[in-house]
């Protein structure tokens, strides 16, 4: 690849299991070099899960996990994202058996969202916690989630789904002894 | 956004070398929390023609030690000093001021070198093009400063000159108080090294186009110190520093041998309170010499039209991180 002035180039992404190769520049271009990776996901590979409100880094409705990772993708430049591992929402539930993610289930179950808008935002940052650290604390999962905002107040919502898909999977994958060994 | 060349730099050296080639049109992207913003927004009459990506370069995330000095790479990100055992144990002032920044994901995204040349948040100078932007200012090198006849709440109180935009970066507070210096590559090759408050000028940082930071040094104590970062926000999380205040103490029994007293969202630049200082140096230190410090801490402060509030809560913001070094 040109790493240099090219006016075409290519970028390698990963997006939930999937490989795009995506043109930059020139006639066949698939994004241009101002586009975020949050403009590529939606208009480009057409997954719309993944929200974008602020688009100025500051309300967390487009996180997506990079390298497993909550980041922003309104503030990265495509360009700039080659080789990387993305997951969206929609990379959430099982890939073959369509059941959703533990943590998507505990959201419906507990009616943590109203509008939805910033639901795909919060359940990347759960994720990205939760990949990290299985066994949370209820401080924890605020300050995970403290860079996730919800207009229509579904906070305390969220932090009981969270937290209740962690004592499930607490419940189902672990054995009470080896549970208190993780944290 | 306007278009840009885009370019993935290889290293240091070829990055300020593209730069400087650019000879101002161009600007570098690190993390690009700061930087994305800016080119959305269109805040500048002529936006950059070359951006060059810093995150390939390699070897400038790390934290380490060397000696009596802890160094960090331009490139480290907030999220890692957050986590860092090294600065815990020798820099907690550091661990807290990288925590107080923005949210999680600003802070795993965001580096050491763009949270200390990130621009002003000034809101004129921040003014969007798509609303009718963007303003020329006096820090824009286009008229007078728009803040001193308009509304300055969240200007400066102390060494403004022409510009009253206060210095937006954390880390510079907490770098300061803990006297750290920057190491800076020129498109030569050369390294040229400066105290961080003095990377602020009223009007602009102090590098030249195709100059970069490439790394940090901060001394570590010889005797621990007391180390508190404090900051106030409209809300929390998420926001800039109303004022904030990186109070390092070194302490002898009841006494201080010396201390540190720094503020934010007060100046262009950190804001050494020298006078408070000088109330805490040598002496026994209590609750009465806290406050005391507080009150020399905004001595000679001169607020504008709307700002005067910010005196007070700096002189009880360093009256309480003094007294969280008493208590620590
Ligand atoms: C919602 C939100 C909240 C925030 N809150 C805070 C806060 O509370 N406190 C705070 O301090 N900051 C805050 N910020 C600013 C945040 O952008 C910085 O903290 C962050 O560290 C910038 O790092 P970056 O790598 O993303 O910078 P970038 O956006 O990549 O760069 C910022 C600027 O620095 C220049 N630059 C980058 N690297 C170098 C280098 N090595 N040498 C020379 N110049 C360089 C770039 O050219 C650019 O002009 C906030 C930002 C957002 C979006
Ligand atoms: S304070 Fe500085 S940045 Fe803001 S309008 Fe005045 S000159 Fe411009
Ligand atoms: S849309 Fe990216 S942080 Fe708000
Ligand atoms: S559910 Fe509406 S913004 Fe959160």
């Amino acid at each position: 690849m040109d790493r240099r002035r090219g006016e075409t180039r290519q970028v390698r992404l990963r997006v939930n299991g999937q490989d795009h190769v995506l043109t930059v520049g020139g006639p066949a271009a698939d994004v241009a070099v101002t586009h975020t990776l949050a403009h590529t996901l939606r208009e480009t590979l057409g997954l719309t899960g993944t929200k974008v409100s602020c688009d100025r880094g500051a309300c967390g409705s487009c996180t997506v996990l990079v390298g497993g990772e909550a980041k922003l993708s309104c503030s990265m430049l495509t360009v700039e994202c080659d080789g990387l591992d993305i997951t969206t929402v929609e990379g959430l539930a099982d890939p073959v058996t369509g059941a959703l993610d533990p943590l998507q289930q505990s959201f419906i179950d507990h009616t943590a969202f109203q509008c939805g808008y910033c639901t795909p935002g919060i359940l990347m940052s759960a994720k990205a916690l939760l990949l990290k650290n299985p066994r949370p604390t209820q401080a924890d999962v605020q300050e995970a989630l403290s860079g996730n905002f919800c207009r229509c107040i579904t906070h305390y919502h969220v932090l009981e789904a969270v937290q209740a898909a962690v004592e499930a999977g607490a419940a189902s994958a672990t054995a009470p002894d080896s549970r208190r060994a993780r944290r | 956004m306007r278009s840009f060349t885009h370019v993935t730099a290889g290293s240091l050296a070829e990055a300020c070398a593209l730069l400087s080639e650019a000879g101002g049109k161009g600007r570098a992207n690190a993390g690009g929390t700061d930087l994305l913003g800016v080119l959305k927004d269109g805040i500048h009459a002529q936006g950059p023609e070359l951006i060059v990506d810093l995150k390939a370069v390699s070897g400038l995330a790390e934290v380490s030690r060397e000696g009596d000095e802890v160094r960090i790479g331009a490139l480290a990100t907030l999220a890692s000093l957050d986590r860092s055992t090294l600065l815990r144990e020798t820099l907690p002032l550091l661990v807290q001021a990288a925590h107080a920044v923005g949210t999680p994901q600003v802070r795993t995204m965001g580096t050491v070198g763009g949270n200390l040349c990130q621009e002003v948040r000034c809101w004129y100078y921040r003014y969007p093009r798509h609303v009718g932007g963007p303003v020329g200012c006096l820090r824009k090198g286009d008229g007078p400063c728009l803040a001193v006849k308009g509304d300055n709440r969240y200007h400066g109180v102390f060494g403004g000159r022409g510009c009253f935009a206060v210095c937006p970066s954390d880390l510079a507070v907490a770098l300061t108080a803990l006297g750290a210096v920057v190491d800076i590559a020129g498109p030569d090759g050369s390294r040229r090294e400066v105290a961080v408050e003095d990377l602020y000028e009223p009007t602009t940082l102090t590098l030249a186009p195709g100059e970069l930071l490439a790394e940090v040094r901060v001394p570590v104590p010889a005797r621990p110190t007391r180390q508190t970062f404090l900051k106030f926000t409209v809300r929390e999380p998420v926001d800039f520093a109303v004022v904030s205040v990186a109070a390092s103490l070194d302490r002898d029994g009841p006494g201080c041998r010396d201390a540190r007293i720094v503020l934010g969202g007060v100046s262009p630049r950190p804001h050494r309170a020298l006078q408070a200082e000088e109330v805490l140096r040598g002496g026994d230190v209590d609750d009465q010499t806290a406050a005391r410090a507080g009150e020399a801490a905004v001595a000679g402060a001169k607020p504008m039209r709307h700002n005067a509030y910010k005196i007070g809560i700096a002189r009880t913001l360093v009256e309480r991180a003094v007294r969280a070094c008493l208590d620590a």
